[in-house]
């Protein structure tokens, strides 16, 4: 009895196992190559031209040495109809079969963004091997060259530099959190646009061509640009990888429509409530001329209230927002109480104006509701036909909105009063 | 037309036949039919009753047919009052004169002017011979010429009470009875005109002394070990459980090595029907020779095929009294250092006797660390094999690049290299046993570090594979249970073979079959799983991790034994300001 049951076991292994899945799709790892990065523009003798960054795990190993060769990836461009067939043609030259199940970044080039990118991500939707979670970038240029800025020199291990850099909206603001399936889903909601970084090759090579030409900083109204004011490329910065991410590209459904810059898209990472914390700089309300700067926290998710009103939207939005206070230029006792007061209102009123003005970006010049404010809109029909018929995406241009900030100054720093310098002129007018 | 039958056989199914196994209630105790006759009124479906009834009585009958071949036995004297008859029959047990170790001495006995002849068997090296000379054969021999006060009617009350000063004197009607105790190390005396022998204890084993256990070291706790003689064990077990319960069967096992064990159990707390069920199992062993609890493990253990040993074979008697104390039975024989506890759980073999002696804390720690050990000592390679092959997507990029850079030289297929490795691992294990004396260990360190530094080197595994194989040899000597750690580790060897067909799916096909396996397992009719399916009080918390000393209230209640409750549910009467320290209650204790 017990030797037919233990035959029966053993039977039933024999079978299972073969017949469920099949012993021939064991890949040994070290039979694939694994692309780290895959980068898509428009070809010249095709519709695509691939980049793929292909991860070459002997760099690294005997440390250090070796000049521009020995890359931690290696770079391969075809030109194909589509991203598969493209990977089939760099079979034919790379020994290792080519996985795509660790790539990192899709970088799309804005020529082919704007043409609109249906075709390929479905591509990638359909296929399993594409991660939901990589982020997607759009390049200003081209999508090859910015992956070749990645400068391998200076980054030892190629995989960490995707995996941490495009992480970098949490603590800077500068770049939206895009996660490739949400860009997905996005695209093809009746409610939402999609966001994609914007990245970019630096265009400075050293300190002389420097110049503020393509920075923003005129039309938020300042004298001086402030770390968010440029799109990607335009940075006046040397050193560390050539490849630049900040800001954001706006699209309508699957079609690139325009471009915001770093400040913008830390108050669109605002919006959504994908903010996590980052450093403004904020004019002194008491001292013109000079700067108070805050270590700017989310403290609650923001609160989204949508109505319709006479067919058109109005939304209105209230942030809960805190901060420590980093440095105060005027050296004004700002953490005494009434002191206090006015920054924290001063704060709110300015942040109250550049959401606006955002928001009415969005509104104006992209038509394209990149917050997905429409999410909050849906609950407002009793029916889907209804919530279909509405047209959200086309009435998005319509809305208005009215924003509510709170902020509250919670940490002054290491500094609990602030005091002007004492120097030997003034030390006796003091006293 | 045969192998036709067969292939049916194999494929179709087949209604199994019930033969009701042994399974351990809990309404079966003490006096088990008023027990269940009073039950059966107050509650409880009647079917199942009488199930239990059927089972009781199957179990009386077992007891009696016992008893009836026992009495066959034992109460049939065959012991003539013609010494010459006696010696002949002895002559002939023992293969005389072919039995060289085998001293037959013949002596006179003078009593009351009176010669009486008599002889004395005994093996030379089992007995004192000094006890022999001096309580046995100067009393028989000097004393007996004594000045006698008594009328001497009986010889035989005489020579007990009078002559023979040795403490350990027993009748024998048989021959059989004699030549036991001559086997184990006893003397026999026959007297001419008496059909009644006497036995005397003068058993002196060549045999060590106590030592220190070689597997179940522990560093906090007692440090004694089992030794190979019966009743030095069974002394050990005595010593440390100073219970007026505590019952030591005697039972003898195999026809013609008629080896002595016994069966150890405590009278008021051990289910009588478990004892019931390891005495019929012991006693229905036909077997010509048996020699050490491993080979009587086998004999009794319920499933034969599983890979996990369902009884605890342990070398430390403060083990052994820690289980009897919940209620466990531990059978001891006669020339193995190891005592058998059954019935165990599958828990039971995650936990080291240290465990009982440490802080909770620690020993929760160490019991962590073990399950992760049980879990690395099964399943790292295959899981190592089925991401490798399998599953690339699963693993840190950073990772799978380390993994591909280290294969990138090697030439076999990653399966190859796992059970190369696994084998020489193995290899290992093995020869550091077999190569004699202190360059063992040492042989099998440098064995490993040389082999691995030196197949990394030549590029034939992977520094990775090492790595996992190195882990997977440290969980599986982590696992406290010797046999446990042999068991896990040929179930690695399945796994590595299914994760290498078939991935993450067959190493899960590998569990569920595994788990279908132990589930379906008892041992003395307790669920091998058993706190955790089928779920009893205590559950999960209590096989897996361990509460204070003074909050194990209860013994397992998987056991069913007679007395549910350790200690009351305040065991540190101390806290409560009260009560009076020096005020013993021992009525709490035993409610």
């Amino acid at each position: 009895m017990a030797k037919g049951k233990l035959l029966v076991i053993f039977l039933m292994l024999a079978i299972i196992c073969p017949v469920m899945t099949s012993c021939f799709d064991a890949k040994e790892v070290d039979d694939m190559g694994f692309v780290i990065a895959l980068g898509l523009d428009k070809g010249k003798t095709n519709a695509l031209r691939m980049t793929l960054q292909i991860a070459k795990p002997m760099a690294g190993e005997n440390g250090g040495g070796g000049g521009k060769d020995d890359l931690p990836y290696a770079q391969f461009s075809v030109e194909a109809p589509s991203i598969f067939s493209g990977l089939n043609m760099i079979n034919t030259s790379a020994s290792k079969q080519i996985s795509l199940t660790h790539i990192k970044v899709v970088v799309f080039s804005s020529e082919l963004a704007r043409e609109g990118l249906g075709p390929y991500l479905h591509a990638m939707v359909r296929g399993r091997e594409f991660r939901p979670n990589m982020p997607i970038v759009v390049a200003r240029n081209s999508a090859e060259e910015y992956l070749e800025s990645v400068d391998p020199k200076l980054v030892v291990n190629a995989t960490k530099y995707y995996e941490l850099v495009y992480q970098s909206y949490k603590y800077t603001g500068l770049i939206p959190k895009v996660e490739f399936h949400d860009f997905y889903l996005s695209s093809e909601s009746l409610c939402k646009n999609p966001v994609a970084i914007l990245g970019n090759t630096a265009k400075f090579q050293s300190v002389e061509e420097f110049d503020l030409k393509d920075s923003t900083y005129l039309e938020h109204g300042r004298s001086e640009p402030f770390e968010g004011d440029f799109y990607a490329g335009d940075i006046p910065a040397l050193g560390g990888s050539r490849s630049e991410n900040i800001g954001l590209a706006v699209f309508d459904g699957d079609r690139m429509v325009g471009e915001l810059d770093g400040t913008n898209t830390t108050l669109h990472l605002l919006c959504t409530g994908d903010f996590v914390h980052s450093y403004w700089n904020i004019p002194d309300p008491l001292s013109e001329g000079h700067y108070v700067l805050l270590d700017i926290k989310q403290s609650r998710k923001p609160r989204h209230h949508v109505e319709i009103v006479e067919g058109k939207p109005v939304i209105h939005l209230t942030f809960n927002l805190e901060g420590d206070l980093l440095s105060v230029q005027s050296t004004i006792d700002y953490e005494a109480g009434d002191n206090s007061m006015i920054l924290e209102s001063a704060v709110e009123s300015y942040i109250i104006d550049q959401l606006l003005q955002y928001l009415d970006k969005t509104v104006n010049e992209f038509q394209s509701d990149i917050c997905g404010f429409g999410t909050h809109a849906r609950g407002l029909f009793t029916t889907w036909a209804e919530w279909e018929a509405y047209q959200w995406k086309s009435k998005y241009k319509e809305a208005t909105f009215t924003v509510d900030v709170n902020f509250k100054v919670r940490r002054p720093g290491l500094i609990l009063r602030s005091k002007s310098s004492v120097t030997s002129e003034s030390g006796s007018d003091t006293q | 037309m045969d192998i036709k039958k067969r292939i049916k056989n194999l494929l179709f199914f087949h209604e199994p036949q019930m033969e009701k196994p042994f399974i351990l209630k809990e309404d079966s105790s003490s006096d088990g039919r008023d027990n269940s006759d009073i039950e059966k009124n107050k509650e409880g479906s009647r079917k199942k009753k009488n199930e239990d009834l059927l089972l009781l009585k199957k179990l009386e009958k077992i007891k009696l047919t016992d008893k009836k071949e026992g009495s066959d036995k034992e109460e049939k004297p065959d012991i003539s009052k013609q010494l010459s008859e006696n010696k002949r029959v002895i002559e002939e047990r023992f293969s005389i004169p072919l039995n060289g170790d085998l001293i037959i001495r013949k002596f006179d006995i003078t009593v009351k002017d009176s010669v009486i002849a008599a002889f004395l068997i005994f093996f030379d090296g089992l007995v004192d011979t000094k006890v022999i000379n001096d309580d046995i054969l100067q009393p028989l021999m000097l004393l007996s010429n004594l000045d006698i006060k008594s009328d001497g009617e009986n010889i035989l009350n005489y020579i007990r009470s009078h002559i023979l000063p040795h403490n350990q004197l027993k009748e024998a009607r048989t021959h059989q009875e004699v030549i036991d105790e001559v086997y184990f190390g006893g003397c026999g005396l026959y007297i001419d005109g008496l059909d009644t022998a006497f036995t005397a204890d003068v058993k002196e084993f060549p045999s060590r002394s106590v030592e220190r256990p070689n597997t179940e070291l522990v560093i906090r706790g007692p440090q004694e070990g089992f030794t190979e003689s019966l009743r030095s064990n069974t002394g050990l077990i005595r010593k440390r459980l100073m219970d007026q319960k505590l019952i030591t069967e005697n039972i003898i096992i195999g026809k013609r090595s008629r080896t002595p064990c016994s069966i150890m159990y405590l009278k008021d707390i051990a289910n009588d029907s478990l004892v019931a069920e390891v005495r019929r199992r012991l006693k229905s062993i036909e077997v010509d020779h048996i020699m050490d609890t491993g080979e009587l493990e086998q004999f009794i253990e319920d499933n034969p095929s599983l890979p996990i040993p369902q009884i605890m074979a342990t070398e430390r008697p403060d083990r052994v009294c820690t289980m009897l104390t919940e209620g466990r039975v531990a059978i001891v024989m006669h020339g193995s250092p190891f005592a058998l506890v059954v019935p165990i759980t599958s828990s039971d073999i995650m936990y080291s006797a240290e465990d009982q002696y440490l802080r909770f804390p620690y020993s929760n720690m160490l019991r962590i660390i073990r399950i992760l050990a049980l879990l690395m000592s099964l399943l790292l390679p295959g899981i190592f094999l089925a991401i490798t092959n399998y599953h690339h997507e699963m693993i840190p990029t950073d990772l799978l690049l380390a993994i591909l850079s280290a294969r990138e030289k090697v030439p076999f297929p990653s399966v190859v290299e796992v059970f190369l490795m696994e084998i020489s691992f193995e290899l290992i294990r093995e020869a550091g046993i077999r190569i004699p004396g202190p360059i063992g260990p040492t042989l099998g360190i440098i064995g490993a570090l040389i082999l691995g530094q030196a197949a990394v080197e030549a590029n034939i595994v992977s520094p990775i594979l090492i790595i996992v194989v190195a882990v997977t040899g440290l969980g599986s000597f982590a696992i406290p249970n010797f046999s446990a750690g042999f068991a896990f580790r040929i179930l690695r060897f399945g796994f590595i073979i299914l994760a290498a067909i078939s991935g993450f799916l067959g190493i899960t096909v590998g569990l569920v079959l595994i788990g279908l396996w132990m589930v379906n397992a008892k041992s003395f009719g307790v669920p091998f799983v058993s706190p955790v399916a089928p779920r009893t009080s205590g559950g999960f918390s209590d096989a897996v991790f361990k509460s204070p000393v003074w909050k194990q209230e209860k013994r397992p209640d998987y056991m069913n034994a007679k007395r549910g409750r350790k200690q009351p549910h305040i065991s540190r009467r101390w806290i409560k300001r009260d009560v009076e320290s020096n005020k013993p209650d021992s009525e709490d204790n035993n409610g």
